[in-house]
């Protein structure tokens, strides 16, 4: 109650509004005053350090000189403190920080890499960042792949082969996967037969009858399909092929189906329409040693041959 | 004079305020809700259902245009109207001009709203509207300025009430604002896409010269005004003090005008602007909390008043609010913190403790002080304005905390890097860590929501109530003409 009678000592402007607005005539809290005296201080340190003021077709640069780097031609420079020398700074510092890594696995062996704790660790960290900049889009992030779309690399089947010289000249040079539709050229019956004899190499329960009749279209003129996935049926690595008695299943989503028929759709509608898919090369967009280090991550993914 | 039904015509023009705070609560209703299903939009993608209007790009604009211009704004009409016609003790200038302010504004973000669903942008933050909308708006609030100013002519006394100094500075940046932010070239004469007039840098330093200006002398400027009319006026105290409010008045109208470049740092805005913008923010802070003093020490001496009056409780809240986001808007615009806090929901947690805390909290106020003046009528309960209130501040610390926590987290793993020199997280690591404070955000951001639920509902029921006592009122009166 003090500090209210104090209050209504104080003298309002002698106006009202409204019938009872009123004003008080308080002095300015010294606390904010010094406050905003304060802050108009720090302003004034700030301006003499850091480019502040325009004049004429320049302006004040700050005392601060001391943004040293190397151009990309190779020059050192110093420069007043701005943004774009900062970044540039930063950017020469950090490809400096990395590039012993970079030398030491650029005469390294894959093998040697990954036998050596400092280079694999290196590949690994920087690995993760180029596979999710580049790779993650279509193979996701964990490697997984899509069905029907991208092949899964984290697991030992490669359609292209899963050694570190395969695998480096699949990032490079990109892949064409394709196989011709044979809707025109097989009839109902056939691709039937067919179906069922491509699910009978990963043991599945099928028409025994059919599948024996669709074996031999396989391998005969009519269907003609072991000239690529050989008459073994486990695919070539150099046509990238699919082996088709591994249970492991990149475009037909087979596993995927609760039933046979489902299984059965599911193989005939790839018989029937063929596969298109491309993988683009990367050889444009990534040095060798970044290459390197991706082939080494995704070799490391699935593992294999 | 007499109308038909034997009343004498009202001293002052109360139909404008009644309409424009309705609607004011319409607009806000409708916004809050398209907010709280963006909201869930970014926890769960799926509810797109694929369909290109509702999708985030399109919808963002019509949660920001309806709850800003639409809630916001017809509430700054309503008390605006008000105000200035109690504090010059004289009627609007122009009955016929405030309706076509009315309607002008009310069409154009209806208008607005439904563009922005079909597609129809300029891309413009807050200030997403096409040319012929711009038009529209440019008219209309030609017209509130003549309104307004007209009135402050006709005034009684002297001197001109601080609430109304702020009320013109709001008024006059905004129509500078907006005109050069949207001078712009059509396509053609039948085309609703249109050219900006300046290119590059300069387009990007106009656009949000403008857009901290929306938050300066939109949400901050003129709600000062509203805030400077009702809190003493619910509080029944004068005002702590004359001279705080003439220097941080100017100070604040003064500064803020530099500021807008700090929402450019680290982008190709040359550094000077970019300091300037910063060390102007830092100057900010203190004249912005002239006003949250002012506020709060009129309060002193009858703080006792928070236990009995949930209204007082609102315009205390919405200070408190105000004085936190102006401290952290004045950090935020520092360089370094910047580099950390933009591009991240820290931005959007900053912007809605003013917009939610502040802004909405302070109409929220202004607007159940308002409604039984209007009608004539109490307030149908004082219990739902409590629970309004609880709803409102449990609902904004939730929102608030969440998208701290999604910001800060998001920018510090955007800049980890590891012993190598790479980044340590990818970028959708960063997603998946948003999900969890997006749904938080949600869940709070309903709740801020279902209190407006509250208050539509308590007004709603208010001005039925008026009209039935009315109604009794006029039974009565034409019994006892009958008798006599």
């Amino acid at each position: 109650m003090k500090k209210d009678s104090h209050k209504q000592s104080v003298q309002t402007t002698g106006h009202a509004w409204d019938g009872d607005l009123q004003e008080f005539n308080n002095p300015l809290p010294r606390w904010w005053l010094w406050g905003f005296y304060g802050t108009a201080v720090f302003a004034v340190i700030y301006w003499v350090f850091f480019p502040a003021w325009p004049f004429g077709t320049g302006f004040t640069t700050g005392v601060l000189n001391d943004i040293t780097y190397t151009t990309a031609d190779g020059r050192e420079v110093t420069r007043h403190w701005n943004t774009r020398s900062l970044l540039d700074k930063e950017m020469a510092q950090a490809r400096s920080d990395q590039q012993q890594f970079l030398d030491e696995l650029k005469g390294a062996s894959y093998a040697d890499i990954r036998t050596d704790q400092r280079k694999s660790a290196f590949a690994y960290s920087m690995a993760k960042v180029l596979y999710a900049d580049n790779c993650a889009a279509c193979h996701q992030a964990g490697g997984a792949g899509k069905v029907g779309m991208y092949p899964n690399l984290a697991d030992d089947a490669w359609l292209w082969g899963g050694n570190f010289a395969r695998i480096e000249e699949t990032i490079r040079d990109g892949r064409n996967g394709y196989m011709p539709a044979f809707r025109k050229s097989l009839d109902e019956t056939q691709l039937a037969e067919v179906t069922d004899y491509v699910l009978s190499l990963s043991g599945h329960a099928v028409d025994v009858q059919a599948a024996a009749r669709g074996k031999d279209i396989f391998n005969g003129q009519d269907g003609g399909c072991h000239l690529c996935h050989t008459s073994e049926a486990t695919g070539m690595v150099s046509l990238g092929s699919a082996n088709l008695t591994d249970s492991v299943w990149t475009i037909a989503d087979v596993p995927g189906q609760g039933d046979i028929e489902g299984k059965r759709r599911a193989v005939r509608e790839v018989i029937e329409h063929g596969v298109s898919r491309q993988m683009p090369g990367w050889a444009g967009r990534l040095n060798e040693a970044e290459i390197k280090i991706l082939t080494f991550y995704v070799r490391e993914l699935g593992g294999g041959a | 004079m007499a109308d038909a039904a034997g009343r004498a015509p009202e001293q002052y023009n109360y139909d404008i305020v009644r309409r424009f705070a309705i609607m004011s609560l319409v607009w806000g209703v409708l916004g809050m809700l398209t907010g709280v299903y963006l909201a869930a939009e970014l926890a769960w993608p799926v509810l797109n259902f694929d369909i290109p209007e509702i999708t985030f790009g399109r919808l963002r604009p019509v949660h920001t245009t309806l709850v800003i211009f639409g809630f916001g704004g017809s509430a700054l009409f309503a008390t605006s109207y008000y105000v200035v016609q109690r504090t010059c003790q004289a009627r609007l200038v122009s009955d016929g001009l405030a309706a076509f302010t009315f309607w002008g504004w009310q069409v154009a973000i209806g208008i607005a709203a439904i563009s922005y669903m079909f597609g129809y942008t300029q891309a413009r933050e807050y200030a997403e509207m096409v040319w012929p909308i711009d038009l529209l708006i440019a008219v209309t609030w030609v017209a509130y300025l003549l309104v307004y100013v007209g009135t402050i002519r006709r005034r009684t006394q002297p001197h001109i009430y601080v609430a109304n100094w702020f009320f013109i500075a709001f008024i006059l940046a905004t129509a500078i604002l907006h005109i050069f932010n949207n001078m712009e070239v059509p396509v053609s004469m039948f085309s609703l896409k249109s050219y900006s007039l300046h290119a590059g840098v300069q387009d990007a330093m106009t656009q949000w010269w403008y857009g901290h200006n929306a938050v300066g002398f939109f949400l901050t400027a003129a709600f000062l005004g509203m805030m400077y009319y009702f809190v003493p006026k619910q509080a029944g105290r004068p005002i702590y003090s004359y001279r705080l409010s003439i220097i941080h008045f100017w100070a604040l109208v003064f500064l803020y005008m530099w500021v807008g470049a700090h929402h450019l740092h680290w982008t190709a805005l040359p550094d000077w602007t970019s300091t300037l913008a910063a060390t102007f923010s830092i100057l900010l802070l203190l004249p912005s909390w002239g006003g949250m003093i002012n506020g709060v020490m009129t309060l002193s001496g009858a703080w006792d008043r928070l236990r009995t009056d949930p209204i007082m409780r609102f315009l205390i809240v919405a200070l408190s609010f105000y004085g936190m986001s102006t401290f952290e808007g004045p950090m935020m615009s520092l360089k370094s913190v910047n580099a950390l806090s933009h591009y991240t929901d820290w931005t959007i947690g900053h912007v809605h403790s003013g917009a939610l805390g502040w802004v909405a909290m302070i109409s929220f106020g202004s607007l159940y002080h308002l409604i039984p003046r209007l009608f004539n009528t109490a307030i149908y309960s004082k219990r739902l304005i409590y629970l309004h209130f609880w709803l409102a501040t449990i609902g904004i610390v939730i929102y608030i905390t969440a998208m701290w926590v999604a910001g800060i987290g998001q920018g510090l793993m955007l800049r980890s890097f590891d012993e190598y020199g790479n980044l340590v997280y990818t970028f959708i690591e960063t997603v998946n860590f948003l999900h969890l404070p997006y749904m938080v955000r949600t869940f709070g951001g309903a709740l801020f929501v279902s209190g407006v639920l509250v208050m539509a509902y308590n007004v709603y029921m208010t001005v039925r109530k008026a009209r039935q006592e009315e109604a009794a009122l006029e039974a009565k009166i034409a019994a006892k003409m009958a008798r006599t």
